[in-house]
């Protein structure tokens, strides 16, 4: 009897592979969300994860570096080293600007660092070197492949010339890459020598964070100092409020499509198999029973979706990667997990639309 | 609730009338109908079509309540059972026909038998087991493994038997088991209930309009236009 769920879901073998085909499409697309967000949440803030210092030190109402503009300058730059306790400053210089390639530009994030501090710069490189002059560039390696550059190409920006010298990772945020520069040439690129948008500052030993950010702050009033944890834990609240409602809201949609098309099937497998249902009723089903025929064909499904899902999302991924780079994903064994688990619940969901029909088959059917 | 030996009659109605509807659209389907069923025979309920053997059968099995009077199963006023006894009754002691057999087409004929037996609390492996039991003793052991659809009506029908006795109950409950065979094959069926009724000694009641198997019941209702004739 216990066959029962897997006989007729077999029974209607075209019906079943749509039903499976278009939920493993949800799942897909749920995948799919998951991992390029996880992989913008990686590459908006690897920058900084990766660019470990004592404190940052912002314009102030500046919290992040994503979203929102903070410029301090040279003046203040200067105060905070000579602040007692403060063992180095490096300035780093945030400014979107287009490279051209050809007829064609695109905007990149463009990061300015002083090469010379050994910090502010890429968090991994992969090909090429570091930059040690201001006429060169470590571009993204998700941008560099879209737009077909390599080390030693040379780029344009802004009528400067600059050459590629290394290729880094960790930096690619989705709607944006990072790409780097000295700090002197940003300046100078944009007229204003000295400028900055944030220092990265160390401390010496000996003295507490927090002693020296409220030195800071006393003596500059308009500048606003971040430790490392909480300076890291805002750019990602940040970077979330900008992401999550849209792969929360498609995410939903998924869902929600998901939970449709699989009630859909069941119900008609319940109304189009009336009579058996009846007659299983009438021989003393447990109403136990029947409901868990109705669970059990729901789960079947969704498994077997996911399955598909599993086998199909990573070719697909790796080829949308291929197609366009600027897509980069990153799938975690806990997002699928966590994806399989609201697939199943929304199954469960859907059984439980469907057990209603149950109700409206009489005792009586049978002898009808 | 009793046993089957102590009990003087399996089922008893008194003055069970059933309307379905409400005012123009109602239809007395049966009407102060009294008549009582004991182990060991079969019964009969003979009637022209629309005359409410099929309603009179389901009131019994308490898949229907009646408008008014009483019917007791197995010693009981039926009304004292929760929906859930009615199930736990049908399912550890009454067995169905149907007319057209309504086997389940997607399960093997040994799935369709055990499925009772599953119901009745038996484990899936046990009510394998039976299952193939019931089929050896009645000769189709070798279809245990096909699908209904592929069977013939004389087939059927045995799967059909099997499965109402399968959970040994202590009342059968056929509605027109003759109704799609041809009268040999017809012949086949009450046979084997008349041989189960008086070999377990179990109350059968058999619905029908066929007037050729009147000379296998032990007892024969006669039913018109919901009201019960005569008994003989
Ligand atoms: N659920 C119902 N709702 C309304 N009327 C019903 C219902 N069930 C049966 N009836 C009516 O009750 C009467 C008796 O029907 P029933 O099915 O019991 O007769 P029957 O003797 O079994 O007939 P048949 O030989 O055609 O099966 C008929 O007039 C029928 O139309
Ligand atoms: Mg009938």
């Amino acid at each position: 009897m216990d066959m029962y769920a897997v006989r007729t879901l077999r029974s209607q073998p075209l019906r079943l592979m749509l039903t499976i085909g278009g939920i493993a499409l949800c799942v897909i697309l749920m995948f799919f969300l998951f991992a390029v967000y996880r992989g913008a949440a990686d590459g908006s803030v690897e920058y900084i994860r990766q660019n470990k210092t004592d404190l940052w030190v912002l314009q102030r109402n500046a919290t992040n570096i994503l979203r929102g503009s903070s410029l301090v300058s040279a003046v203040q730059g200067r105060k905070i080293q000579q602040i007692p306790g403060v063992k180095s400053i490096s300035p780093v210089l945030f400014v979107l600007a287009a490279i051209k390639k050809g007829d064609r530009d695109r905007t990149v994030f463009l990061t300015g660092f002083d090469p010379e501090k050994n910090i502010g710069g890429p968090p991994y490189l992969v090909a090429g070197r570091n930059i040690s002059h201001d006429n060169e560039i470590v571009l993204d390696k998700s941008f560099a492949a879209k737009f077909r550059f390599k080390v030693d190409d040379h780029v344009e920006i802004q009528e400067h010339s600059l050459r590629v010298v290394g290729i880094s990772t960790g930096t690619n945020a989705f709607v944006i890459q990072y790409a780097f520069v000295t700090v002197r040439f940003l300046q100078k690129m944009i007229g204003f020598p000295g400028i900055a948008t944030c220092y990265l500052v160390e401390v010496d030993e000996g003295n507490t964070l927090a002693e020296i950010s409220s030195q800071i702050r006393r003596e500059l009033p308009r500048l606003e100092v971040y430790d490392h944890e909480t300076f890291l834990e805002n750019n990602i609240q940040e970077m979330k409020s900008g992401f999550l409602p849209l792969l929360y809201t498609v995410a939903a949609i998924g869902g929600i499509v998901l939970t449709v098309i699989l009630s859909l099937l069941l119900t008609v497998n319940i109304l189009e198999r009336r009579k058996d249902f009846a007659v299983l009723k009438t021989l003393g089903s447990p109403k136990g029973f029947l409901r868990w025929l109705i669970i059990e064909q729901a789960l079947l499904i969704s498994s077997a979706a996911c399955v598909v899902a599993l086998i199909v999302f990573f070719p697909l991924v790796q080829m949308i990667e291929k197609i366009s780079p600027e897509v980069s994903t990153k799938s975690t064994v806990e997002q699928i997990i966590v994806v399989v688990i609201i697939v199943e619940i929304m199954s469960l969901i859907s059984s439980f639309l469907s057990i209603r029909r149950l109700r409206s088959i009489y005792l009586m059917e049978a002898f009808l | 609730m009793k046993k089957l030996e102590d009990l003087k009659y399996v089922v008893r109605l008194s003055e069970v009338s059933k309307i379905f509807g409400s005012d123009e659209h109602k239809t007395v389907a049966l009407q102060n109908v009294s008549c009582e069923a004991s182990a060991g025979e079969l019964v009969l309920l003979l009637g022209p079509s629309g005359s409410g053997k099929t309603t009179l059968l389901t009131l019994i099995a308490g898949l229907l309540r009646p408008s008014s009077g009483t019917i007791s199963l197995f010693g009981k006023n039926i009304e004292s059972y929760s929906a859930k006894m009615l199930q736990q009754i049908r399912a550890m002691r009454i067995g169905f026909i149907f007319q057209t057999f309504l086997l389940i087409d997607s399960l093997t004929v040994q799935e369709n038998v055990g499925v009772v037996l599953r119901f009745n609390g038996k484990t899936r492996r046990e009510a394998h087991r039976h299952a193939f039991r019931l089929l050896e003793q009645f000769r189709i052991e070798h279809l245990a493994k096909k699908f209904p659809r592929t069977l013939s009506q004389g087939e059927k029908q045995r799967v059909a038997v099997a499965r109402a006795i399968a959970n040994e109950g202590d009342l059968i409950i056929a509605d027109e088991p003759t109704g799609c065979l041809e009268s040999k094959q017809g012949f086949e069926i009450i046979q084997l209930l008349k041989t189960y009724s008086k070999d377990q000694n179990r109350c059968v009641i058999v619905g029908s309009h066929d007037l050729r198997i009147e000379e296998f019941a032990d007892r024969i209702l006669r039913l018109e236009d919901g009201i019960l004739r005569e008994s003989a």
